[in-house]
């Protein structure tokens, strides 16, 4: 395994890293929860990393993500929504417009025919649009997080949930799991009531299709059902769409080595 | 290059120390050359940033702006006691609900004194403006006891003019002076209360330094003002470079000199003629105009609108500001801000987006 270099996400939930080969492609990975102090565990990512590859000396390091300013031996810090787009442009070889589902923030980034950024928006004030307000929602009805996607699809019937905002949204759960409503028709409500959010924002910078999709939240297989039923496009995802901010970090820090 | 900005504490004990009267003036428009002419010094007041507005807060709804917010709650903690009288313009809805509130409610010791303004650029409204500031004359009169002629105001006048037009060199020469975008705010913003001949000195003092051009992604800044300031060092680490402005507190007053040899009028002329703003009821084609040229001129490949939350009269206008300029190839993103809070994360995150994204 040649590591040429090595992309660092630091996100709100989980760090991940990605290595890749001199020709850019992602040959090494590492997902984790993030843990509260993100030096140390970064630190520990990289001796393990050189154990595993005896020297990280000459492979440069670029990091994203919300902790990216605690990476210190990073080369350069650049912001998630430049690594998402060059991470999912490389892997699908096309531009579109690009909606990321994370554990606490949401973005769609206009991806240009050549991989630049051409517009973006970003949700991050609350938790309404991202997967924390799916995470919530499952643990009030005790799904695992896991089975949430495959439960909702499993629904015959569907309810609506009509606060987007995550503490009302827990409210309307409890009242309706009291009054006896199943929770399969409850979940598909949710995912529709996240997808619509994250919808409006597609609509705020204007869709230009494929419709492309990354994040951790995008595995589950109800959220990109509903996505497509609500613009009505085909999803594209690539490979590793939890992965896709480190790899473009990654590939950033092969450019810096090539310059 | 190293300079030095009286604070504004010293400057108002200074001018206290001399006699002179201060006026707190909230935003955005109004007459310096006409309080001067009554020695009556303005200091304006943007809030300020970061204090407690649960003293405000008690008088005005939640959705009201913070500098309104800011803005009362620190008369309320006797930051405005100093003052002698304090000025409100009509800017928008939420100063002139701040002016009744004072009126009608708190009654603070000084005098309040509102400032009427038209929304227009016709000839009407420029007549309606000499009548507000000829009922204005009156009421400083009473308040002094000074009357003074049409040559002392026209002298007042003039010194303010010889202040905005080096204001205007100075934003015509910004690149060339050698200051950071934070460090040449500092300095434009001083005129918020440095009497018009101490800018001047500093402002021709900055002027004499000429540097290479700094390098850097152009940005256009829109909005109410660059708070908190942070925000610039800010924009200075991630090698953006704002090459103009479209701020209220700065670029939208860059008043051009007037030419009238009645000095009412000529006060007047200045306000109504100066760049667009929608708070004096510029239309959105006007200022998409004035944005285009702006970004031609100055090489700005985007443009940031720097908000102050709730803010009305600029919140209206975007959409179709955003629409107009895409239209012609300029990028945009909006950043949302209340005064009173440090900049959030997640504001590092979109402007540094935003640039990469210029750059890219
Ligand atoms: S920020 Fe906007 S709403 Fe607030 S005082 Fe200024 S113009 Fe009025």
């Amino acid at each position: 395994m040649k590591i040429a270099a090595l992309g660092i996400d630091v996100g709100s939930t989980t760090v991940k890293m990605a290595g890749v080969n001199a020709s850019g492609e992602m040959i090494w990975n590492h997902l984790e929860q993030v843990a509260p102090r993100v030096e140390k565990q970064v630190d520990s990512f990289l001796n393990k990393l050189k154990e595993e590859i005896n020297s990280l000396a000459g492979i440069p390091l670029v990091a994203t993500g919300y902790g990216r300013n605690l990476v210190h031996q990073a080369v350069k810090n650049v912001t998630e929504i430049t690594c998402h787009a060059k991470g999912v442009y490389h892997q699908l070889g096309h531009g579109g417009t690009l909606v990321d589902i994370g554990g606490q923030d949401s973005k769609v980034i206009v991806i240009g025919a050549q991989g630049q950024v051409v517009d973006f928006a970003m949700n991050d004030k609350c938790a309404a649009g991202t997967g924390r307000f799916l995470e919530n929602s499952a643990a009030r009805m005790q799904v695992s997080i896991d089975e949430m996607g495959s439960v909702a699809l499993s629904a015959t019937e569907e309810v609506t949930i009509s606060s987007t905002c995550t503490v009302f949204a827990e409210s309307e759960i409890i009242s309706m799991v009291a009054h006896g409503v199943a929770v399969e028709p409850i979940l598909m409500g949710l995912h529709r009531s996240l997808i619509k959010r994250v919808v409006a924002m597609v609509r705020s910078v204007g869709l230009v299709p494929p419709l492309l999709l990354s994040g951790g939240v995008v595995k589950n297989p109800a959220i990109r059902k509903v996505i497509e039923e609500e613009t009505k496009e085909q999803v594209f995802l690539p490979e590793h769409p939890q992965l896709m901010g480190a790899y473009g970090a990654a590939l950033l820090a092969l450019k810096v080595k090539q310059k | 290059m190293n300079m030095t900005i009286p604070p504004r504490k010293e400057v108002i004990t200074d001018i206290k120390n001399h006699g002179g009267l201060v006026a707190a003036v909230l935003p955005i428009h109004y007459s310096r050359a006409l309080l001067r002419a009554f020695s009556i010094y303005p200091v304006e007041v943007w809030g300020p940033p970061k204090v407690d507005v649960s003293l405000g807060g008690a008088h005005l709804q939640a959705y009201i702006c913070s500098i309104v917010h800011n803005g009362l709650s620190f008369l309320k903690m006797g930051g405005l006691n100093i003052a002698d009288l304090i000025l409100i313009p009509h800017t928008c809805d939420s100063l002139q609900g701040l002016t009744s509130v004072l009126i009608d409610l708190i009654q603070p010791e000084q005098v309040i004194i509102p400032l009427y303004l038209p929304r227009g650029q016709r000839e009407e409204d420029v007549a309606f403006l000499v009548d507000e500031f000829r009922s204005l004359y009156t009421r400083f009169s009473d308040l002094t006891g000074k009357h003074p002629t049409s040559k002392d105001l026209l002298t007042a006048i003039k010194r303010e003019e010889m202040s905005d037009l080096l204001l205007t060199k100075l934003y015509k020469n910004r690149q060339q002076v050698g200051l950071s975008n934070i460090d040449f705010y500092r300095l434009v913003r001083s005129r918020e209360y440095l009497p018009a001949e101490h800018f001047s000195t500093l402002a021709e003092k900055t002027l004499q330094a000429a540097t290479e051009p700094r390098p850097g992604i152009p940005i256009i800044l829109s909005g109410i003002l660059p708070e908190p300031m942070e925000v610039l060092t800010m924009i200075d680490k991630m090698s953006g470079l704002i090459v103009a402005d479209d701020l209220a507190c700065c670029g939208r007053r860059l008043y051009a000199p007037g030419t009238s040899p009645d000095p009412f009028r000529r006060m007047a002329e200045r306000i109504v003629y100066a760049p667009p703003d929608p708070t004096r009821g510029n239309s959105i084609e006007e200022r998409l105009k004035y944005l285009t040229e702006m970004a031609q001129n100055s090489g700005a490949q985007g443009v940031i609108f720097y908000e102050v939350k709730f803010c009305e009269p600029e919140l209206f206008d975007l959409p179709s500001l955003r629409a107009g300029l895409k239209e012609q190839g300029l990028a945009s993103i909006i950043i949302e801000v209340d005064i009173n809070n440090s900049l959030p994360r997640q504001v590092a995150t979109r402007i540094g987006a935003f640039l990469e994204m210029l750059d890219s």
